[in-house]
């Protein structure tokens, strides 16, 4: 790609490559013959704190610290102009691989991949590939599609629904899975969707859930960060009101995040996944091509809550267990919705 | 839509513009003092994580609301020593407030509750439906069965309506966003008056941010205030600076909203970001003159210096 402004491009390139040297010479100069300590970062768009999808993220940091004695870091990014900006940053300290997670990252990976060649960075459900990064792909329609299967088992009224974030295509993918779950138990199951446009508003989320519920779903799914709780919230209150209600929880394993009234989690072992990247990384076979993290390797599941499986029908266990072989032999196809560059339709 | 329908939606609707519309009462007294508070955002969480924490260590939800109003009077008290006492920009100094409560709540939150987050189980503030006002048809379940903190905004606007147009004290804090010069002159104290109109500002986006916590999530999630400060900004816009005509425009954002869920479970494939802008759009017709005049308080953001 053309930078717009060569001359200055080069000079910022050259202006980084000094601040690189300095900083490469500074540290040679303390340790000549140590190893030198690998540097991994983690950049999220939103608070770690949402018991799911930044949660794992940062579990895997913390296990990519223990396990290879790394050096790690975190920043939240608040705005887009700041993307540009913590690549730089980390890149210019010295860091060598970045994870960066979240699809809203890859424009800005590629940009920071082509200014700093030395780097590597792996985007989380991004569909941008070049040299020096890779999209982390997780084939949560996996396990979502094993969760609409039990969704439909659970529901009594035929009609469950799925309240998401932001409609982007993993999030969409995911949906999309749920609903063919669903159908392949119950051909004629209505399944509603909404999206709030926000992660994190627990106000928004709540309302979404609670509109669902009231025309008549009684299992819902979200895919949220910290505003999954209120969805969680939502399905507690119209049980407080006798309806039979279930939530599922998604991202990470939140069966004990609300024990009351999650049936099961469409999980993503994200922190398994990192860690197998980081292995990968040090073989020198990441970037110029996605990774995919699938039931294959472990890194998706479905999770029933062990506290209500007395709840479920020990047949749709079977099932769901059944279909994850088939899903892992190859012989079940889960719809998905491709976004990865060269993928098969893609450009 | 059927009867029953509307119903829930109207509900909707009322759950979704109360805490715009208390923190938007809040705000348009301190906009009203010539004290534009863009911090105001930071209140809201700020309430929100003082509520939560309030009402786990007092295992009431009541008492969470009032430790929430007092956090969110704190981070108004921050703001207003820069931004009244300093004659700091008030642009610059709210920005920076509301960004700091942001990040501040979240380090405290995971502090206490570990950095990967779990759900609180926190006393929750229930519904207390208002006996006959309740059943009057459609909007009396809407309107008269909610928490006790939606009651607040209804009592609260019409009180401050009457403060600010028909007392001296009122007409004070108006001169001072007025005239702040002219109101010296008179005798008043415009620091003062500034000072006291943004905590009380501070006060009612925390119990905002509260109800959210308390009345709507049950828990304590980072970021859940979501822009509603930012919102509740537009929201005295739209409503002109009149304290009435304010808890008509947060119901209205609140119905945008609304819609926008319901529409979207009876599915009908609209974008949603349409209805997200929909309120903005009307917001930027008042401000254009479209519906009715809107004029803001003309020394609204300018620091004041006594010479």
């Amino acid at each position: 790609m053309a930078h717009p402004f060569p001359t200055r491009g080069a000079r910022t390139a050259a202006l980084v490559a000094l601040t690189v040297a300095a900083a490469t010479a500074c540290g040679g100069g303390d340790a000549p013959e140590a190893e030198p300590t690998l540097r991994v970062a983690l950049l999220t768009s939103g608070p770690v704190s949402d018991a799911g999808w930044y949660a794992g993220a940062y579990e895997g940091l913390m296990r990519i610290e223990q396990q290879f004695g790394a050096q790690v870091s975190h920043q939240q990014t608040a705005t887009p102009a700041e993307f540009d900006e913590a690549f730089i940053a980390y890149a210019t300290s010295g860091y060598d691989l970045i994870f960066a997670h979240g699809n809203e990252y890859q424009d800005a990976a590629i940009r920071a991949g082509e200014r700093f060649p030395e780097l590597t960075i792996v985007v989380s459900g991004g569909g941008r590939v070049s040299g020096n990064v890779a999209p982390l792909i997780f084939r949560l329609e996996e396990g979502s599609y094993l969760a609409g299967m039990a969704a439909a088992a659970m529901t009594e009224s035929g009609i469950v629904g799925m309240v998401g974030g932001v409609e982007i295509p993993p999030a969409r993918g995911t949906f999309v899975a749920f609903e063919a779950g669903a159908r392949s138990v119950d051909p004629d199951i209505e399944v509603l969707e909404v999206f709030t446009g926000d992660w994190n508003d627990v106000a928004a989320a709540k309302e979404a859930t609670v509109a669902q519920l009231s025309r008549g779903a009684d299992v819902v799914i979200h895919n949220l960060d910290a505003a999954s709780f209120a969805v969680f919230q939502a399905v507690r209150e119209a049980r407080a009101a006798g309806r039979t209600t279930w939530a599922v929880g998604m991202n990470s394993d939140q069966n004990d995040v609300a024990p009351d009234v999650i049936i099961g989690s469409a999980v993503i072992r994200i922190a398994d996944a990192f860690v197998e990247t980081v292995r990968m990384w040090q073989a020198g076979e990441v970037g110029g091509a996605a990774i995919y993290a699938s039931t294959r390797q472990d890194v998706i599941d479905f999770v029933f809550n062990p506290e209500l499986l007395d709840r479920v029908p020990p047949e749709i266990v079977q099932r769901v267990s059944e279909a994850r072989d088939m899903i892992r032999a190859g012989t079940l196809d889960v719809p998905r919705i491709e976004f990865v560059e060269g993928e098969a339709g893609v450009r | 839509m059927t009867e029953a329908e509307l119903s829930l939606f109207l509900e909707a609707s009322v759950r979704l513009g109360i805490p715009l519309a208390l923190a938007a009462l809040g705000e348009t007294i301190s906009e009203r003092s010539g004290v534009i508070n863009i911090g105001l955002e930071g209140s809201i969480i700020a309430g929100a994580l003082g509520g939560a924490l309030g009402a786990l260590a007092f295992g009431s939800a009541g008492l969470g609301v009032l430790t929430g109003a007092a956090a969110g009077m704190l981070v108004a008290a921050v703001f207003a020593a820069f931004a009244v006492g300093l004659g700091a920009d008030q642009i610059i100094t709210g920005t920076a407030v509301t960004l700091g409560g942001l990040g501040m709540t979240g380090a405290v939150y995971q502090a206490r509750f570990g950095a990967t987050g779990t759900e609180l189980s926190l006393p929750t503030l229930q519904a207390l439906p208002l006996p006959f006002l309740e059943r009057i048809p459609l909007v009396g379940s809407a309107l008269f069965a909610q928490a006790p903190t939606a009651y607040v905004a209804y009592v609260l606007a019409p009180m401050l309506w009457y403060w600010l147009f028909r007392t001296p004290a009122g007409l004070e804090l108006r001169a001072v966003g007025e005239a702040p010069d002219a109101a010296k002159a008179a005798g008043v104290r415009v620091r003062r008056v500034r000072f006291l109109a943004t905590l009380v500002g501070g006060v009612l986006a925390g119990v905002a941010g509260a109800h959210l916590a308390l009345a709507h999530a049950g828990t304590f999630a980072e970021n859940m205030s979501a822009g509603k400060g930012f919102i509740a900004i537009a929201v005295v816009v739209l409503g002109r600076w009149n304290p009435l005509l304010v808890l008509g425009a947060a119901l209205f954002f609140g119905a945008a909203s609304a819609l926008q869920f319901f529409l979207q479970a009876l599915g009908f494939d609209l974008p949603y970001q349409l209805f997200l802008a929909l309120p903005y759009l009307l917001t930027l017709a008042a401000l254009g003159g479209w519906v009715g005049r809107a004029r803001a308080p003309a020394a609204l953001a300018i620091p004041w210096e006594s010479e």
